[in-house]
């Protein structure tokens, strides 16, 4: 029954991919979910959605992976873009020195928007056009180590650390959610409410479990 | 069986398709109809001595069953409003060729600007930074800085339609030529210097695309947002457990739909079937009959 697919899995996990038109978002997307990858491919418009369940330490983690178009004027239409969204993979075009620049204003775009523990990536993607490259590698991992992100060279043509890429980002924010079980865990075990096997809800932190501290 | 093959074959013709993306593209359902599809002979038969257009017929038909490719052309000129059906012959031809001067001279005014423009090339990476210094692009040269605020946005947005024309409808044959992908990009660029309240948003290249000389004349609806909130109620009325799913699913908000409304089914169907779900279903919405 198709209905029942959609719970087969221990963990979903909404991931977004950001970065300037034409770095090849859409081709990273469609390498990592169906392993294709298009020459011919059209621009995005608006949002567009592919998951890939993969295993992490033993757990089904169903990764959703939304794909937006790249012009920045999308960005306030598609306000539903980064709610929810856990982890970020940030592209950048390594023949195309603009793409790089604009980095930081994704980052920006990140603070001003996304979950302030999201888990984040940066790709600089087209490793196969090394004879065009415009950003060297060590300019990538500079700016990684500078804005503490995790960096890969990728090439969605050749499939090249795109699975390395996502399984970055997953296994990363899996670290976080398993830690935040353990430790949620604890707290009932401390909370001395013996025999009680139920769920205990930790809470979303961003909301009511925020004291008067700011207040005054 | 031979026969319908060849009248596919014949529809395809007028807007040939790269023989290796063939496989990779939607399959044209759109077939010409005796009698229902518009034909180039009800056409000529539909206007009067003086040039004036019964169009109360034309559209009945359209309707029914789309008009033939041989005529789009024309035809669309009226279905976006471009003439009045009432106009004659005459008036008509004078304001095409006012039209096309008035084009010319906005040309020529963004030819001033940025070099490249009406010369068969286009630019796909910036010519100007954030502040408006002018950056070396091969074969467009942007002389000083720039420092009005309507020029510097418009700069800055230009190597965008670069970066989507070359992506646009790329299975036909017309865009293999760098020259037509030039057009194209032209439009866009002129467009948005000239209506710099809209500009350009991604996925106009995919409407422009089929109406390239006509598009001054249409109008591009940003307000897509408030179309999936439409969406979503008509569902919710109509098929309300269709409704409950998406929502199950986490779609409640219609995202999905998004591009289908933003380039109008553009992406969903194969090139002709769009001009005739556009033809069918716009009727009327740019003309008086």
């Amino acid at each position: 029954m198709a209905h029942r697919v959609d719970h087969e899995y221990d963990y979903l996990f909404k991931i977004v991919l950001i970065g300037d038109s034409g770095v090849g978002k859409s081709n990273i997307l469609s390498r990592f979910t169906r392993n294709e990858f298009c020459l011919e491919s059209k621009s995005t418009i608006g949002v567009e959605f592919a998951t890939r369940t993969v295993q992490v330490e033993g757990k089904t983690v169903k990764a959703q992976i939304w794909d937006t178009a790249g012009q920045e004027r999308y960005r306030a239409i598609t306000s539903a873009y980064y709610r929810g969204a856990v982890g970020a993979l940030l592209v950048y075009d390594i023949t195309k020195r603009q793409t790089f620049d604009n980095v930081q204003r994704w980052l920006r775009e990140l603070r001003d928007h996304a979950d302030s523990n999201i888990v984040l990536m940066m790709a600089g993607n087209k490793s196969d056009l090394n004879h065009l490259r415009s950003v060297s590698e060590e300019d990538g991992h500079a700016v990684a180590e500078k804005e503490g992100l995790s960096f890969l060279e990728t090439s969605a043509l050749e499939a090249t650390n795109i699975e390395k890429a996502f399984q970055t980002i997953l296994n990363e924010i899996y670290h976080i959610v398993s830690k935040k079980a353990l430790a949620a865990q604890e707290a009932a075990a401390s909370a001395s409410i013996p025999g009680q096997g139920t769920t205990i809800n930790v809470g979303d932190e961003s909301g009511n479990t925020k004291t008067a501290c700011c207040s005054t | 069986m031979f026969g319908k093959k060849a009248g596919t074959e014949e529809l395809e013709a007028f807007y040939p398709i790269r023989p290796e993306c063939v496989a990779e593209i939607p399959k044209t359902r759109f077939k010409p109809r005796a009698g229902k599809t518009l034909s180039a002979r009800r056409w000529q038969a539909a206007f009067s001595e003086t040039g004036c257009l019964d169009i109360a017929k034309v559209l009945r038909r359209i309707q029914r069953g789309g008009i033939h490719p041989s005529i789009k052309g024309l035809v669309w000129e009226f279905l976006l409003g471009c003439y009045n059906p009432n106009s004659t012959l005459e008036d008509r031809n004078q304001l095409r060729q006012q039209r096309r001067e008035r084009y010319s001279m906005w040309k020529t005014e963004c030819r001033n600007m940025v070099s490249v423009i009406g010369r068969g090339n286009f630019i796909t990476t910036p010519i100007i930074t954030d502040d408006g210094q002018p950056i070396e692009v091969e074969g467009c040269r942007v002389t000083s800085a720039v420092s009005d605020k309507k020029v510097a946005q418009w700069m800055l947005i230009l190597h965008q339609f670069g970066l989507d024309v070359v992506r646009t409808d790329r299975a036909l044959a017309f865009y293999e030529d760098k020259a037509n992908q030039a057009k194209l990009w032209d439009v866009l660029s002129i467009y948005s210097w000239v209506d710099d309240d809209i500009g350009y948003v991604q996925g106009m290249n995919d409407i422009c695309s089929p109406m390239r000389e006509n598009f001054r004349c249409s109008t591009t609806s940003i307000g897509v947002q408030s179309q999936l909130g439409t969406l979503s109620q008509v569902i919710k009325t109509v098929d309300p457990q269709l409704h409950k799913h998406l929502e199950d699913l986490d779609g409640g908000e219609y995202l999905f739909a998004f591009r289908m409304l933003m380039v109008l089914f553009r992406r969903e169907f194969s090139f002709l079937d769009a001009l005739y779900l556009w033809e069918t279903g716009n009727v009327g919405n740019g003309v008086q009959p």
